[in-house]
Protein backbone atom coordinates (compact mmCIF):
# COMPACT_ATOMS: atom_id res chain seq x y z
CA UNK A 1 0.00 0.00 0.00
CA UNK A 2 1.32 3.41 -0.97
CA UNK A 3 0.26 6.38 1.11
CA UNK A 4 0.51 9.97 -0.03
CA UNK A 5 1.19 12.87 2.28
CA UNK A 6 2.35 16.45 2.31
CA UNK A 7 5.00 15.54 4.87
CA UNK A 8 6.53 12.20 5.85
CA UNK A 9 8.33 12.19 9.21
CA UNK A 10 10.96 9.60 10.07
CA UNK A 11 11.20 9.00 13.82
CA UNK A 12 8.56 8.77 16.57
CA UNK A 13 10.47 10.22 19.46
CA UNK A 14 9.45 13.33 21.29
CA UNK A 15 10.63 15.63 18.49
CA UNK A 16 9.14 13.64 15.59
CA UNK A 17 5.78 13.54 17.37
CA UNK A 18 5.93 17.23 18.32
CA UNK A 19 6.55 18.07 14.64
CA UNK A 20 3.75 15.74 13.51
CA UNK A 21 1.36 17.47 15.89
CA UNK A 22 2.20 21.03 14.80
CA UNK A 23 2.13 20.21 11.09
CA UNK A 24 -1.17 18.31 11.31
CA UNK A 25 -2.67 21.16 13.30
CA UNK A 26 -1.54 23.57 10.57
CA UNK A 27 -3.51 21.52 8.06
CA UNK A 28 -0.77 19.40 6.51
CA UNK A 29 -1.36 15.76 5.67
CA UNK A 30 1.24 13.97 7.80
CA UNK A 31 2.45 10.37 7.93
CA UNK A 32 5.00 9.53 10.65
CA UNK A 33 7.03 6.32 10.47
CA UNK A 34 8.77 4.90 13.52
CA UNK A 35 11.15 1.93 13.35
CA UNK A 36 10.14 0.51 16.75
CA UNK A 37 7.62 2.17 19.04
CA UNK A 38 7.26 5.66 20.49
CA UNK A 39 9.98 6.79 22.91
CA UNK A 40 12.37 4.03 21.81
CA UNK A 41 15.52 6.12 21.54
CA UNK A 42 16.82 9.00 23.64
CA UNK A 43 13.28 9.96 24.69
CA UNK A 44 12.91 6.65 26.51
CA UNK A 45 16.27 6.65 28.26
CA UNK A 46 16.74 10.20 29.45
CA UNK A 47 16.32 12.19 32.61
CA UNK A 48 13.22 14.35 32.55
CA UNK A 49 14.50 17.88 32.68
CA UNK A 50 13.14 20.98 31.05
CA UNK A 51 16.05 22.88 32.48
CA UNK A 52 17.03 26.30 31.21
CA UNK A 53 20.11 26.97 33.29
CA UNK A 54 22.20 24.40 31.43
CA UNK A 55 21.70 26.16 28.11
CA UNK A 56 24.42 28.21 26.50
CA UNK A 57 23.57 31.96 26.60
CA UNK A 58 22.57 32.78 23.02
CA UNK A 59 20.14 31.15 20.59
CA UNK A 60 20.34 27.91 22.63
CA UNK A 61 18.96 29.55 25.79
CA UNK A 62 16.55 31.73 23.83
CA UNK A 63 14.94 28.67 22.23
CA UNK A 64 14.82 26.84 25.57
CA UNK A 65 13.05 29.84 27.16
CA UNK A 66 10.51 29.91 24.34
CA UNK A 67 10.04 26.16 24.63
CA UNK A 68 9.50 26.43 28.40
CA UNK A 69 6.85 29.06 27.71
CA UNK A 70 4.98 26.52 25.57
CA UNK A 71 5.32 23.88 28.32
CA UNK A 72 3.29 26.08 30.71
CA UNK A 73 0.08 25.32 28.81
CA UNK A 74 1.04 22.22 26.87
CA UNK A 75 -0.97 19.76 28.97
CA UNK A 76 -4.17 21.71 28.30
CA UNK A 77 -3.30 22.18 24.66
CA UNK A 78 -2.63 18.47 24.10
CA UNK A 79 -5.42 17.46 26.49
CA UNK A 80 -2.95 15.03 28.05
CA UNK A 81 -1.35 15.01 31.50
CA UNK A 82 2.35 15.27 30.65
CA UNK A 83 3.33 15.70 34.34
CA UNK A 84 5.15 18.99 33.81
CA UNK A 85 6.28 20.55 37.09
CA UNK A 86 8.18 23.80 37.50
CA UNK A 87 9.89 23.56 40.88
CA UNK A 88 13.04 25.50 39.97
CA UNK A 89 16.56 24.22 39.64
CA UNK A 90 20.04 24.57 41.07
CA UNK A 91 23.58 24.04 39.83
CA UNK A 92 26.05 23.05 42.53
CA UNK A 93 29.41 24.84 42.65
CA UNK A 94 32.34 23.09 44.30
CA UNK A 95 35.45 25.15 43.64
CA UNK A 96 36.80 28.54 42.52
CA UNK A 97 37.21 27.51 38.89
CA UNK A 98 33.54 26.47 38.71
CA UNK A 99 32.52 29.66 40.53
CA UNK A 100 34.32 31.74 37.90
CA UNK A 101 32.74 29.84 35.01
CA UNK A 102 29.27 30.02 36.56
CA UNK A 103 29.53 33.72 37.48
CA UNK A 104 30.23 34.51 33.85
CA UNK A 105 27.59 32.03 32.61
CA UNK A 106 24.87 33.42 34.90
CA UNK A 107 25.62 37.04 33.94
CA UNK A 108 25.24 36.18 30.25
CA UNK A 109 22.06 34.15 30.85
CA UNK A 110 20.46 37.06 32.70
CA UNK A 111 20.97 39.26 29.66
CA UNK A 112 19.02 36.76 27.52
CA UNK A 113 16.16 36.95 30.02
CA UNK A 114 16.60 33.98 32.37
CA UNK A 115 15.82 34.58 36.04
CA UNK A 116 18.92 33.15 37.69
CA UNK A 117 21.26 34.03 40.55
CA UNK A 118 24.15 32.60 42.49
CA UNK A 119 23.10 31.88 46.06
CA UNK A 120 25.15 30.93 49.12
CA UNK A 121 25.38 27.36 50.36
CA UNK A 122 23.29 28.44 53.33
CA UNK A 123 20.47 29.72 51.11
CA UNK A 124 20.75 26.65 48.88
CA UNK A 125 20.34 24.45 51.96
CA UNK A 126 17.03 26.18 52.70
CA UNK A 127 15.74 24.99 49.34
CA UNK A 128 17.27 21.51 49.29
CA UNK A 129 18.39 19.36 52.21
CA UNK A 130 21.30 16.96 51.97
CA UNK A 131 23.72 19.10 49.95
CA UNK A 132 27.44 18.51 50.51
CA UNK A 133 29.04 20.65 53.24
CA UNK A 134 31.93 21.60 50.96
CA UNK A 135 29.86 23.43 48.32
CA UNK A 136 30.74 27.09 47.76
CA UNK A 137 27.21 27.85 46.62
CA UNK A 138 24.69 27.13 43.91
CA UNK A 139 22.96 28.89 41.11
CA UNK A 140 19.20 29.01 41.39
CA UNK A 141 16.49 29.65 38.80
CA UNK A 142 12.75 29.43 39.48
CA UNK A 143 12.12 28.71 35.80
CA UNK A 144 13.54 25.17 35.63
CA UNK A 145 11.20 22.22 35.55
CA UNK A 146 10.72 18.67 34.43
CA UNK A 147 8.24 16.54 32.51
CA UNK A 148 7.45 12.85 32.10
CA UNK A 149 9.16 12.00 28.77
CA UNK A 150 6.93 8.98 28.01
CA UNK A 151 3.80 11.00 28.62
CA UNK A 152 5.13 13.96 26.66
CA UNK A 153 5.88 11.67 23.71
CA UNK A 154 2.46 9.96 23.91
CA UNK A 155 0.73 13.30 24.45
CA UNK A 156 2.20 14.70 21.23
CA UNK A 157 1.39 11.43 19.43
CA UNK A 158 -2.26 11.35 20.55
CA UNK A 159 -2.76 15.02 19.75
CA UNK A 160 -1.17 14.51 16.32
CA UNK A 161 -3.58 11.63 15.63
CA UNK A 162 -6.54 13.75 16.72
CA UNK A 163 -5.38 16.50 14.34
CA UNK A 164 -5.43 13.98 11.49
CA UNK A 165 -1.85 12.69 11.29
CA UNK A 166 -1.24 9.01 10.64
CA UNK A 167 1.41 7.52 12.92
CA UNK A 168 2.90 4.13 12.01
CA UNK A 169 4.97 2.05 14.42
CA UNK A 170 7.04 -1.02 13.51
CA UNK A 171 7.53 0.90 10.26
CA UNK A 172 11.27 1.01 9.70
CA UNK A 173 12.39 3.18 6.80
CA UNK A 174 14.35 0.94 4.44
CA UNK A 175 15.05 3.49 1.71
CA UNK A 176 14.19 6.86 0.21
CA UNK A 177 12.32 7.41 -3.05
CA UNK A 178 14.09 9.73 -5.45
CA UNK A 179 13.06 11.46 -8.69
CA UNK A 180 15.35 13.79 -10.60
CA UNK A 181 17.67 14.29 -7.63
CA UNK A 182 14.74 15.13 -5.36
CA UNK A 183 13.55 13.16 -2.36
CA UNK A 184 9.91 12.29 -3.08
CA UNK A 185 9.08 9.72 -0.43
CA UNK A 186 10.16 6.82 1.75
CA UNK A 187 9.92 3.04 1.61
CA UNK A 188 9.01 1.46 4.92
CA UNK A 189 8.23 -1.92 6.44
CA UNK A 190 4.57 -0.88 6.26
CA UNK A 191 4.58 0.30 2.65
CA UNK A 192 5.67 3.38 0.72
CA UNK A 193 4.85 6.96 1.58
CA UNK A 194 5.01 9.51 -1.24
CA UNK A 195 5.52 12.99 0.15
CA UNK A 196 6.45 16.49 -0.90
CA UNK A 197 8.75 16.83 2.09
CA UNK A 198 10.55 14.14 4.09
CA UNK A 199 11.73 15.07 7.60
CA UNK A 200 14.50 13.10 9.25
CA UNK A 201 13.93 13.38 13.00
CA UNK A 202 15.49 10.11 14.05
CA UNK A 203 17.83 11.53 16.68
CA UNK A 204 21.07 9.59 17.03
CA UNK A 205 19.99 7.24 14.24
CA UNK A 206 19.67 10.05 11.69
CA UNK A 207 23.18 9.63 10.23
CA UNK A 208 22.36 6.01 9.32
CA UNK A 209 19.40 7.30 7.30
CA UNK A 210 21.55 10.05 5.84
CA UNK A 211 24.00 7.44 4.55
CA UNK A 212 21.25 6.03 2.33
CA UNK A 213 21.13 9.46 0.66
CA UNK A 214 24.89 9.88 0.44
CA UNK A 215 24.86 12.40 3.28
CA UNK A 216 27.44 12.61 6.01
CA UNK A 217 25.45 14.10 8.88
CA UNK A 218 27.62 15.46 11.71
CA UNK A 219 25.56 13.67 14.36
CA UNK A 220 27.15 11.04 16.60
CA UNK A 221 25.54 8.77 19.20
CA UNK A 222 26.67 9.63 22.73
CA UNK A 223 25.74 7.32 25.56
CA UNK A 224 24.22 8.46 28.81
CA UNK A 225 23.82 6.09 31.74
CA UNK A 226 21.28 7.10 34.36
CA UNK A 227 20.43 5.46 37.68
CA UNK A 228 16.88 5.15 39.05
CA UNK A 229 16.19 4.85 42.78
CA UNK A 230 13.28 3.10 44.40
CA UNK A 231 10.22 5.32 44.78
CA UNK A 232 10.57 7.41 47.92
CA UNK A 233 8.92 10.32 49.68
CA UNK A 234 9.55 13.77 48.17
CA UNK A 235 13.25 14.53 48.69
CA UNK A 236 14.65 16.25 45.60
CA UNK A 237 12.75 19.52 45.42
CA UNK A 238 13.67 20.82 41.98
CA UNK A 239 16.21 19.77 39.39
CA UNK A 240 19.86 19.72 40.32
CA UNK A 241 22.90 19.82 38.09
CA UNK A 242 26.55 20.22 38.95
CA UNK A 243 28.77 22.91 37.49
CA UNK A 244 30.98 20.04 36.30
CA UNK A 245 28.33 19.39 33.67
CA UNK A 246 28.42 22.99 32.43
CA UNK A 247 32.22 23.04 32.43
CA UNK A 248 32.39 19.71 30.57
CA UNK A 249 29.82 20.82 28.03
CA UNK A 250 31.03 24.32 27.21
CA UNK A 251 34.71 24.26 28.22
CA UNK A 252 35.82 20.75 27.25
CA UNK A 253 39.39 22.03 26.87
CA UNK A 254 39.69 22.31 30.66
CA UNK A 255 39.17 18.55 30.96
CA UNK A 256 41.72 17.43 28.40
CA UNK A 257 44.31 16.40 30.96
CA UNK A 258 41.88 15.17 33.60
CA UNK A 259 43.04 12.04 35.40
CA UNK A 260 39.78 11.41 37.23
CA UNK A 261 37.94 8.52 35.56
CA UNK A 262 34.56 10.13 36.20
CA UNK A 263 35.59 13.28 34.36
CA UNK A 264 36.93 11.21 31.46
CA UNK A 265 33.51 9.52 31.23
CA UNK A 266 31.89 12.95 31.10
CA UNK A 267 30.10 12.48 34.42
CA UNK A 268 28.17 15.50 35.59
CA UNK A 269 25.44 15.40 38.17
CA UNK A 270 21.86 15.60 36.97
CA UNK A 271 19.32 14.69 39.60
CA UNK A 272 15.57 14.98 39.87
CA UNK A 273 12.60 13.10 41.26
CA UNK A 274 9.70 11.75 39.21
CA UNK A 275 6.01 12.13 39.99
CA UNK A 276 5.99 8.51 41.14
CA UNK A 277 8.87 9.10 43.55
CA UNK A 278 11.84 7.55 41.79
CA UNK A 279 15.00 9.65 41.90
CA UNK A 280 16.91 9.87 38.61
CA UNK A 281 20.67 10.22 39.01
CA UNK A 282 22.78 10.88 35.92
CA UNK A 283 24.78 10.79 33.85
CA UNK A 284 27.72 9.84 31.70
CA UNK A 285 28.50 11.28 28.26
CA UNK A 286 30.45 8.64 26.34
CA UNK A 287 31.20 8.01 22.68
CA UNK A 288 30.72 4.24 22.32
CA UNK A 289 28.87 4.06 19.01
CA UNK A 290 25.36 2.59 19.45
CA UNK A 291 26.19 0.52 22.55
CA UNK A 292 23.40 1.25 25.06
CA UNK A 293 24.54 -1.20 27.73
CA UNK A 294 25.60 -0.23 31.24
CA UNK A 295 29.07 -0.43 32.70
CA UNK A 296 30.06 -0.99 36.31
CA UNK A 297 32.61 1.77 35.99
CA UNK A 298 30.02 4.23 34.65
CA UNK A 299 27.54 3.39 37.39
CA UNK A 300 30.16 3.70 40.11
CA UNK A 301 31.48 7.04 38.85
CA UNK A 302 27.96 8.52 38.62
CA UNK A 303 27.14 7.40 42.14
CA UNK A 304 30.47 8.53 43.62
CA UNK A 305 29.92 11.92 42.07
CA UNK A 306 26.31 12.14 43.28
CA UNK A 307 27.18 11.03 46.83
CA UNK A 308 29.93 13.66 47.06
CA UNK A 309 27.51 16.44 46.12
CA UNK A 310 24.58 14.97 48.09
CA UNK A 311 25.88 12.59 50.75
CA UNK A 312 22.39 11.59 51.86
CA UNK A 313 21.84 9.65 48.64
CA UNK A 314 24.17 6.88 49.82
CA UNK A 315 21.43 5.18 51.79
CA UNK A 316 18.95 5.02 48.93
CA UNK A 317 18.26 1.78 47.09
CA UNK A 318 18.47 1.68 43.32
CA UNK A 319 16.19 -0.41 41.14
CA UNK A 320 17.30 0.27 37.58
CA UNK A 321 20.05 1.66 35.41
CA UNK A 322 19.13 3.19 32.07
CA UNK A 323 21.38 3.42 29.05
CA UNK A 324 20.69 5.24 25.82
CA UNK A 325 22.35 7.29 23.12
CA UNK A 326 21.74 10.97 22.46
CA UNK A 327 22.39 12.73 19.16
CA UNK A 328 25.57 14.79 19.63
CA UNK A 329 26.48 17.58 17.20
CA UNK A 330 29.86 19.38 17.10
CA UNK A 331 28.43 22.80 18.05
CA UNK A 332 25.80 21.60 20.50
CA UNK A 333 22.88 22.83 18.38
CA UNK A 334 20.41 20.66 16.46
CA UNK A 335 20.09 20.62 12.66
CA UNK A 336 16.72 22.09 11.72
CA UNK A 337 15.90 23.10 8.16
CA UNK A 338 15.91 22.09 4.50
CA UNK A 339 19.03 20.46 3.08
CA UNK A 340 20.48 22.53 0.23
CA UNK A 341 21.27 20.46 -2.83
CA UNK A 342 18.67 17.80 -2.02
CA UNK A 343 15.17 19.16 -2.55
CA UNK A 344 12.42 17.61 -0.50
CA UNK A 345 14.66 16.72 2.44
CA UNK A 346 14.33 18.44 5.80
CA UNK A 347 16.42 17.79 8.93
CA UNK A 348 15.21 18.02 12.53
CA UNK A 349 17.72 16.11 14.62
CA UNK A 350 20.79 16.49 16.82
CA UNK A 351 19.38 17.83 20.09
CA UNK A 352 21.75 15.76 22.25
CA UNK A 353 20.70 16.24 25.87
CA UNK A 354 18.17 18.96 25.10
CA UNK A 355 15.64 16.94 23.13
CA UNK A 356 12.96 16.98 25.79
CA UNK A 357 13.41 20.65 26.70
CA UNK A 358 13.46 21.81 23.08
CA UNK A 359 10.76 19.45 21.77
CA UNK A 360 7.90 21.92 22.12
CA UNK A 361 9.70 24.69 20.26
CA UNK A 362 11.17 22.34 17.63
CA UNK A 363 7.66 21.44 16.44
CA UNK A 364 6.76 25.10 16.20
CA UNK A 365 9.94 26.01 14.29
CA UNK A 366 9.55 23.16 11.80
CA UNK A 367 5.88 23.94 11.18
CA UNK A 368 6.79 27.59 10.59
CA UNK A 369 9.59 26.77 8.13
CA UNK A 370 7.46 24.29 6.19
CA UNK A 371 4.07 26.05 6.22
CA UNK A 372 5.09 29.69 6.06
CA UNK A 373 8.66 29.57 4.80
CA UNK A 374 9.97 31.09 8.01
CA UNK A 375 10.08 30.37 11.73
CA UNK A 376 8.73 32.72 14.43
CA UNK A 377 12.29 33.85 15.11
CA UNK A 378 15.67 33.79 13.38
CA UNK A 379 16.83 30.16 13.45
CA UNK A 380 19.66 30.45 10.93
CA UNK A 381 22.01 29.12 13.65
CA UNK A 382 20.20 25.76 13.33
CA UNK A 383 20.52 25.63 9.52
CA UNK A 384 21.85 22.14 8.70
CA UNK A 385 23.85 23.63 5.80
CA UNK A 386 26.28 25.19 8.31
CA UNK A 387 27.97 21.77 8.08
CA UNK A 388 29.38 20.06 5.01
CA UNK A 389 26.60 17.50 4.58
CA UNK A 390 27.59 15.73 1.41
CA UNK A 391 30.09 12.89 1.71
CA UNK A 392 33.11 13.44 -0.52
CA UNK B 1 -12.75 -5.50 25.02
CA UNK B 2 -15.07 -7.01 27.59
CA UNK B 3 -17.41 -4.85 29.58
CA UNK B 4 -15.74 -3.39 32.62
CA UNK B 5 -15.85 -6.08 35.27
CA UNK B 6 -14.01 -6.90 38.47
CA UNK B 7 -11.40 -8.81 36.49
CA UNK B 8 -10.48 -5.70 34.52
CA UNK B 9 -9.68 -3.85 37.74
CA UNK B 10 -7.09 -6.41 38.88
CA UNK B 11 -3.61 -4.91 39.22
CA UNK B 12 -1.33 -6.56 36.68
CA UNK B 13 1.60 -4.36 37.71
CA UNK B 14 1.30 -4.19 41.47
CA UNK B 15 4.21 -1.81 42.01
CA UNK B 16 2.76 0.94 39.81
CA UNK B 17 -0.86 -0.17 40.25
CA UNK B 18 -1.65 -0.65 36.58
CA UNK B 19 -4.85 -2.61 35.93
CA UNK B 20 -5.65 -5.27 33.37
CA UNK B 21 -7.99 -2.77 31.74
CA UNK B 22 -5.20 -0.21 31.31
CA UNK B 23 -2.92 -2.85 29.75
CA UNK B 24 -5.74 -3.83 27.35
CA UNK B 25 -6.20 -0.17 26.42
CA UNK B 26 -2.48 0.16 25.66
CA UNK B 27 -2.68 -2.88 23.38
CA UNK B 28 -5.76 -1.43 21.69
CA UNK B 29 -3.79 1.81 21.23
CA UNK B 30 -1.20 -0.06 19.19
CA UNK B 31 1.37 -1.47 21.61
CA UNK B 32 2.87 -4.65 20.15
CA UNK B 33 5.63 -5.24 22.70
CA UNK B 34 6.05 -5.34 26.47
CA UNK B 35 8.07 -2.16 26.14
CA UNK B 36 5.27 -0.55 24.15
CA UNK B 37 2.88 -1.32 27.01
CA UNK B 38 5.40 0.14 29.46
CA UNK B 39 5.69 3.40 27.50
CA UNK B 40 1.90 3.80 27.44
CA UNK B 41 1.11 2.73 31.03
CA UNK B 42 4.38 2.69 33.06
CA UNK B 43 3.69 -0.96 33.91
CA UNK B 44 6.94 -2.66 34.89
CA UNK B 45 8.72 0.51 35.99
CA UNK B 46 8.30 0.10 39.73
CA UNK B 47 10.16 -1.56 42.55
CA UNK B 48 10.21 -5.08 41.07
CA UNK B 49 11.00 -3.86 37.53
CA UNK B 50 8.42 -6.03 35.80
CA UNK B 51 9.33 -9.31 37.44
CA UNK B 52 5.72 -9.87 38.37
CA UNK B 53 3.88 -8.40 35.40
CA UNK B 54 6.00 -8.98 32.34
CA UNK B 55 4.81 -12.57 31.81
CA UNK B 56 1.17 -11.55 32.15
CA UNK B 57 1.66 -8.68 29.70
CA UNK B 58 3.43 -11.01 27.24
CA UNK B 59 0.46 -13.36 27.52
CA UNK B 60 -2.05 -10.56 26.96
CA UNK B 61 -0.12 -9.38 23.89
CA UNK B 62 -0.03 -12.85 22.35
CA UNK B 63 -3.71 -13.42 23.14
CA UNK B 64 -4.54 -10.15 21.41
CA UNK B 65 -2.77 -11.58 18.37
CA UNK B 66 -0.56 -8.53 17.77
CA UNK B 67 2.23 -10.87 16.75
CA UNK B 68 3.01 -14.60 17.07
CA UNK B 69 3.48 -15.68 20.68
CA UNK B 70 7.13 -16.64 20.13
CA UNK B 71 7.87 -13.08 18.95
CA UNK B 72 6.40 -11.36 22.00
CA UNK B 73 9.68 -10.74 23.78
CA UNK B 74 10.23 -9.46 27.30
CA UNK B 75 11.41 -5.86 27.69
CA UNK B 76 15.08 -5.16 28.35
CA UNK B 77 16.25 -6.24 31.77
CA UNK B 78 19.12 -4.33 33.30
CA UNK B 79 21.25 -4.06 36.40
CA UNK B 80 20.56 -4.37 39.32
CA UNK B 81 18.82 -7.73 39.56
CA UNK B 82 17.65 -6.84 43.05
CA UNK B 83 17.45 -3.46 44.71
CA UNK B 84 20.83 -2.48 46.06
CA UNK B 85 22.07 0.33 48.24
CA UNK B 86 24.03 3.11 46.50
CA UNK B 87 26.82 2.84 49.09
CA UNK B 88 27.47 -0.74 47.94
CA UNK B 89 28.27 0.43 44.41
CA UNK B 90 30.47 3.29 45.60
CA UNK B 91 32.50 1.05 47.87
CA UNK B 92 32.85 -1.73 45.33
CA UNK B 93 36.40 -0.83 44.30
CA UNK B 94 37.60 -1.13 47.89
CA UNK B 95 36.78 -4.85 48.01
Amino acid sequence: MTRTADVAIVGGGVNGCSIAYRLAKAGKKVVLCEKGDFASGATGSCDQMVILQSKNPGIHLKLALDSAELFQTLAQELDYDIEYFKHGGMITIENEMEMNVMTDFVAKQKKIGLEVDIISREDAAKRQRGLGEHLLGCTYSPQDGHVNPFKLNMGFAQAAKKAGAELLIDAEVTDFKMAGGKVVGIKTAKGDVDAETVIISAGAWSPLLGQKLGLKLPIKPRRGQIIVSQPCAPYIVGDILSAQYIVAKYHPETLLNAKDRGIQLGVGLAISQTARGGILIGATREFVDYDVSNTREGIREILKNAARLMPGLKNLNIIRIMGGVRPYTPDGLPLVGYVKGMDGLFMAAGHEGDGIALSAITGKIVAGLICEGKAYTDVSALDPNRFELFAK
Amino acid sequence: MSACGAEDQVFVCRCEEITREEIAEAIADGATTVRGVKVRTEAGMGLCQGRGCRKIIQQMLSQAGVRPAAEVLPSTTRTPVRTAKIAEFINEEDD
